[in-house]
């Protein structure tokens, strides 16, 4: 790692820039632009303000109280967990741990600086991780490996089962850090009683596994008060979810990533429902007067994402789509599984979904692990892509649900998972009549091809398909 | 029973013994991982037959179904089905021993779509957990009888305790010779080469059972009195991806090296633990087959893989390890680098190696790396 | 007087060096040809005829490279990690860590006072990060390596590059020629990249001082330097001969000290 880089803990700088970001919604035009000067890589952060104005100081605020929840950890007397997205932050913050989950921290830094996140990256390389692994882990790990963060606990993980490169990684950080790890396994089926089953076993031996660390209990009114935020915010991911599905969509193509961001950070937190709040007021207010969400106003294509978004540097792939014309109807990543989401009410299958009951410790315990089994890729990637309730079964419904254009297919060449059955997939898609666009790009590293192939590609398929 | 015989029976898909079995209208069922209890499918006269991807000239059909980022090792074996190579196979069962490893369930059946006679009547997918405590354990029994139910209903069979009992003591027994060959390897002086232990455990994935012993136990008394040839040559244990390539073994050995301890998935590591006999059979299998954390499919674990591989450093006395991974394999490429630096910092010099499956096309590449290893342990 | 020599036949060029003394006395680099005993000819009759010399007043030779094992002159053979490591030593006495960039690899080393290899480490599999990789990089631009190195220190906006398969970084080389991206800049952050996949290897192995850089590649000044600042130490410059002759003068230095009875390495 350059020496320059060892000077900054990540952690540090990433609450800085986010922290500092959030004041700049108060200055004038003149000043932001000033200042800049000194981000010259992050031209689209006025344009988060001026655009959205609220939406965009709220994640700003969000990211910044989220990175200092992580700083002051130890001052505070509470335990840091690395974790992963994949597994719902909502247990952690009732049993007062605080989350250092890797693929946030990676993606906050991919996008605000140009060279991404390329040290940390490496560095990983350096400690023996293998080059071939996913980049979502890597681009902060390698911080952390390197002692460029906060002291870290434990680490919990729940992909096993689902993604092997994940889990792979948070395996890989316990034993080069020799920090306790527990992992949660999922079966590769979701709905049967076998499977229900393991999955409150596992969650239960978590939890067991959390309070060893902490030295308390889970509260039961923590719980209950965590899952009722859960359940408002929920909601409110329903309705924004509902609204997308107008034509045009009323949700700027960025707020399907704040979204989900938002839930990653503080799920059944207070501050996750503020920002919600915010984003689904913006798109009501674009929805009550029948506008495009599009920063050019009008609709000219739809796009169903059916993993992940493409991260690297200036938000530039958002702002491909809104050059485009072309409508962001959400990813793997933020897709609800409550059970009056519309995915789940048009699935009309109740296994599929969850539901929350606070009523006693068992149901609130029940539930948390109900919900920890729907989250993004736990849900739908860990059984054969085209069993019922997973990839494929998932993504048509939406495809029909959202009336989209086409299916784009974006990730990482560390993902051994999808890109074993993508191409099956987009078979089965295509023959369905949604053009299919496979992005062999890195969506955290731009070093593996570069973001003018990555757009260049991307628009040629728009163009030879006649989609826009 | 000679080496050459092993040998020969190791470099092909197909051996006699296995079209004597099929002429007697007998069935085969395919398997992808170490995972898979042996002793179901051979209780109820199945031959339990271990998937390679040996012999591909091309990874065309391979390539067309999995992405570019994926393991050689499934993309072979997937070549081979479709080219009709394992047109013997009456079943398959797919195993999530890896991600690459387990997507072979979708890329097979697609590809059974659209070759005929490429895919198997008979697919089934044994999900084994990636850690070993009280829920996962009976989680894997479950699996065990999911099997024994789908086998039942497809092949028309009754699984009998007292057959399966009988077929946990044969096991149990290839186990016994197996380590017996597994000592002679790391005697002074050693008779074995590693290829040619390799092909012998290789030879057993491919026979039926009774056959095996025999000829294992044979070969076992010969070889016994043999010159001893491996004088003053390196002791080199390998780690790492799985290895089927008695090629790849032969050009690490060379002229001055000899491998005389693995953890290969291919290799004995799957032949050292008994099945208790005297407990149920299905829990007990489960116990056995589950309870090997030797892979890093089992997460978590690694502590544990360190300890067995320092060990097995001692008692065989070994001068290097070779740690190699095949590309886009994650799991064992980034154990091995936690490996190196822990047995280079106990002093066990090591070399880190990453491959593809497959015909050896870059011997140029993997030799420049093993000379120089090999001038670094002469020092 | 007793003359030796090294021959390292690799996979883009081939080298010959004659030792006396402790002296170089010839030395020559051709482009390697499809058969290695070709090119270990070739160059053996070159460096034969610079000097004057016959082939029998070569007392003994080493062989080293890709094609070592195919040449049928040489006494014995090593690898070219051993060799490059003895010629580094010679070349820089004071050197302790060694990056040597060849056609197909990319090796990072260390070396004791003897020159014998500590430790080593290569790249994976992939050739992005080797000199093949600088090659079909400068052949796309059309321009020798060694003006790689001296344009990319013009250039004003290097553009970064994706370095993980040679492949689509050379498709992206030709993408940016046509777009009419400045050349330096192009050929900085080809550099740049290949510096990039470089340091990972010399920081994962710990380099220590000195560090010298041997192979081809160590005459692109625009690699150097862009792997000075990325590993944030500095690279010595060999002057004594010719960095890719290295691993000859390892080979021609061992075929010296075989003579003397001492056992190689």
């Amino acid at each position: 790692m350059r020496k320059e880089i060892m000077e900054y803990d990540l952690d540090w700088t990433l609450w800085s820039m986010m922290s500092n970001a959030s004041k700049l919604s108060n200055s004038t035009d003149k000043e932001l632009a000033y200042l800049l000067k000194y981000m010259p890589t992050f031209s689209e952060l006025p344009a988060l303000f001026s655009a959205f104005g609220e939406a965009g100081t709220t994640f700003f605020e969000m990211a910044g109280t989220y990175l200092n929840n992580i700083l002051t950890a130890r001052e505070r007397g509470k335990k840091t967990a690395i974790t992963t997205f994949c597994l719902s932050p909502a247990i952690l913050y009732a049993m007062d741990v605080v989350p250092v989950t890797l693929e946030l921290l990676t993606v906050m830094a991919t996008v605000m600086w140009e060279r991404g996140t390329a040290d940390y990256l490496d560095f990983c390389i350096e400690a023996g991780f293998t080059e071939t692994s996913c980049s979502s882990q890597r681009g902060s790990l390698g911080a952390y490996l390197a002692g460029l963060g906060v002291d870290i606990d434990f680490i919990v993980n729940d992909s096993p089962g689902v993604c092997d490169t994940n889990a792979n990684a948070f395996a890989f950080t316990a034993a080069y850090l020799d920090k306790p790890f527990f992992q949660l396994n999922m079966p590769s089926d979701l709905t049967s009683k076998r499977a229900t089953d393991y999955h409150r076993k596992d969650f239960k031996a978590m939890i067991n596994f959390i309070e060893d660390q902490t030295g308390t209990k889970l509260d039961q009114d923590k719980l209950r008060e965590i899952l009722e935020e859960v359940k408002i915010q929920e909601e409110l991911i329903g309705e924004i979810e509902e609204l997308q599905m107008l034509t045009p969509n009323p949700s700027p193509v960025e707020f399907s990533f704040l979204v989900y961001s938002t839930r990653f950070l503080f799920s059944g937190s207070k501050e996750g429902t503020k920002g919600l709040r915010v984003l689904l007021e913006q798109i009501r207010e674009n929805a009550a007067k029948g506008i495009s969400g599009l920063s050019g106003g009008v609709e000219k294509s739809r796009a169903l994402f059916c993993y992940i978004d493409h991260y690297t540097t200036d938000m530039r792939f958002w702002k491909m789509l809104n050059k485009n014309g072309v409508t962001h109807l959400g990813n793997i990543l933020g897709r609800s599984w409550y059970e009056d989401s519309p995915l789940p009410q048009h699935q009309g299958n109740k296994d599929e979904s969850f539901s929350i009951d606070t009523s006693n410790m068992e149901a609130m315990i029940d539930t948390m692990g109900a919900i920890n089994a729907r989250m993004p890729m736990i849900k739908s990637i860990r059984g054969p892509y085209d069993n019922p309730h997973m990839w494929l079964d998932d993504n048509l419904a939406l495809a029909k649900m959202y009336n989209v254009d086409f299916i784009v297919y974006s990730g990482t060449p560390g993902c051994r998972n999808t890109w074993g059955m993508v191409k099956l997939f987009a078979r089965d898609t295509e023959k369905q009549g949604y053009p299919t666009h496979l992005m062999y790009s890195d969506a955290f590293d731009d070093r593996v091809e570069s973001w003018e192939t990555t757009q260049s590609r991307f628009e040629e398929f728009l163009q030879v398909r006649r989609l826009v | 029973m000679k080496t050459t015989e092993f040998i020969e029976i190791a470099a092909d898909l197909d051996n006699p013994y296995l079209q004597k079995w099929k002429a007697e209208g007998k069935k085969v069922v395919g398997y992808t991982c170490s995972y898979l209890p042996d002793e179901i499918l051979h209780a109820v006269d199945l031959l339990p037959y271990r998937l390679r991807g040996i012999n591909t000239t091309s990874t065309m059909i391979g390539d067309t179904y999995f992405g570019p980022f994926i393991c050689s090792f499934p993309k072979c074996v997937l070549q081979l089905a479709g080219e009709g190579q394992y047109s013997f196979l009456d079943g398959a069962v797919i195993t999530p021993g890896c991600d690459s490893m387990r997507r072979l369930d979708e890329c097979w059946r697609k590809t059974g779509e659209d070759y005929p006679n490429s895919a198997p009547d008979f697919f089934h997918y044994f999900g084994v957990p990636h850690k070993i405590v009280d829920y996962s354990l009976d989680w894997f029994v479950d699996e065990i009888r999911d099997l024994i139910n789908a086998v039942e209903k497809h092949f028309k069979v009754k699984l009998e305790e007292d057959r399966l009992r009988a077929s946990i003591t044969l096991y149990n027994n290839s186990r016994k010779l197996t380590a017996k060959l597994d000592q002679l390897r790391i005697q002074e002086n050693t008779i074995l080469s590693g290829s040619d232990a390799l092909a012998v455990i290789l030879a057993g994935t491919a026979l039926p059972r009774e056959t095996y012993n025999m000829l294992l136990e044979d070969f076992l008394n010969d070889v016994e009195g043999s010159k001893k040839e491996s004088n003053g040559k390196k002791k080199i244990m390998l780690l790492g991806s799985v290895d089927d390539s008695i090629e790849l073994m032969q050009t690490i050995e060379g002229e001055r090296a000899v491998i005389v301890a693995d953890n290969l998935c291919f290799g004995p590591r799957q032949n050292v633990n008994f099945v208790d006999e005297s407990e149920d059979p299905i829990p007990a299998l489960a116990k056995r087959y589950l309870q090997q954390s030797d892979c890093p499919r089992m997460f978590g674990l690694y502590k544990e893989r360190l300890e067995t591989v320092k060990n097995r450093v001692t008692e065989a006395k070994i001068d290097g390890v070779i740690l190699q991974n095949i590309r886009f394999c994650d799991l064992h490429g980034s154990e091995n680098g936690l490996l190196e630096r822990d047995l280079e910092a106990a002093g066990i010099p090591c070399l880190k190696l990453e491959r593809e499956y497959g015909p050896m096309v870059e011997t140029g590449r993997i030799k420049m790396r093993l000379d120089a290893f090999m001038e670094r342990l002469d020092k | 007087m007793i003359i030796t020599g090294g021959c390292d036949v690799g996979s883009l060029t081939s080298k010959g060096v004659l030792i006396r003394d402790n002296r170089v006395i010839g030395s020559e680099i051709i482009k390697s040809k499809v058969k290695p005993q070709n090119s270990a000819d070739a160059v053996m009759s070159a460096v034969l005829e610079k000097c004057g010399l016959g082939r029998d007043d070569v007392h003994y030779w080493i062989g080293t490279g890709y094609g070592r094992d195919k040449i049928d002159f040489v006494g014995e053979t090593l690898s070219e990690i051993a060799c490059h490591g003895k010629g580094a030593k010679w070349l820089m006495p004071k050197a302790r860590t060694v990056i040597d960039i060849g056609g197909q690899d990319a090796k990072t080393f260390k070396i004791d006072e003897n020159g014998k290899v500590e430790r080593f480490i290569t790249n994976d599999k992939c050739a992005s990060g080797t000199g093949r990789f600088l090659e079909v990089m400068a052949r796309v631009l059309g321009l020798e390596m060694e003006e790689m190195g001296r344009l990319s220190a013009q250039a004003e906006f290097p553009i970064t590059f994706a370095a993980s398969c040679t492949v689509w970084a050379q498709a992206d080389a030709i993408k940016y020629l046509n777009s009419g991206y400045n050349i330096e800049d192009i050929a900085a952050g080809i550099n740049n990249a290949m510096a990039n996949r470089v340091a990972v290897l010399v920081s994962t192995i710990k380099a220590e001082k000195e560090i010298c850089m041997t192979g081809g590649v160590a005459k692109n000044a625009g690699v150097v330097n862009a792997l000075e600042k990325l590993i944030g130490q500095k690279i010595r410059r060999i002057r004594r001969q010719d960095p890719q002759l290295a691993g000859a003068i390892g080979a021609a230095l061992y075929a010296g000290e075989k003579l003397k009875q001492e056992k190689p390495i």
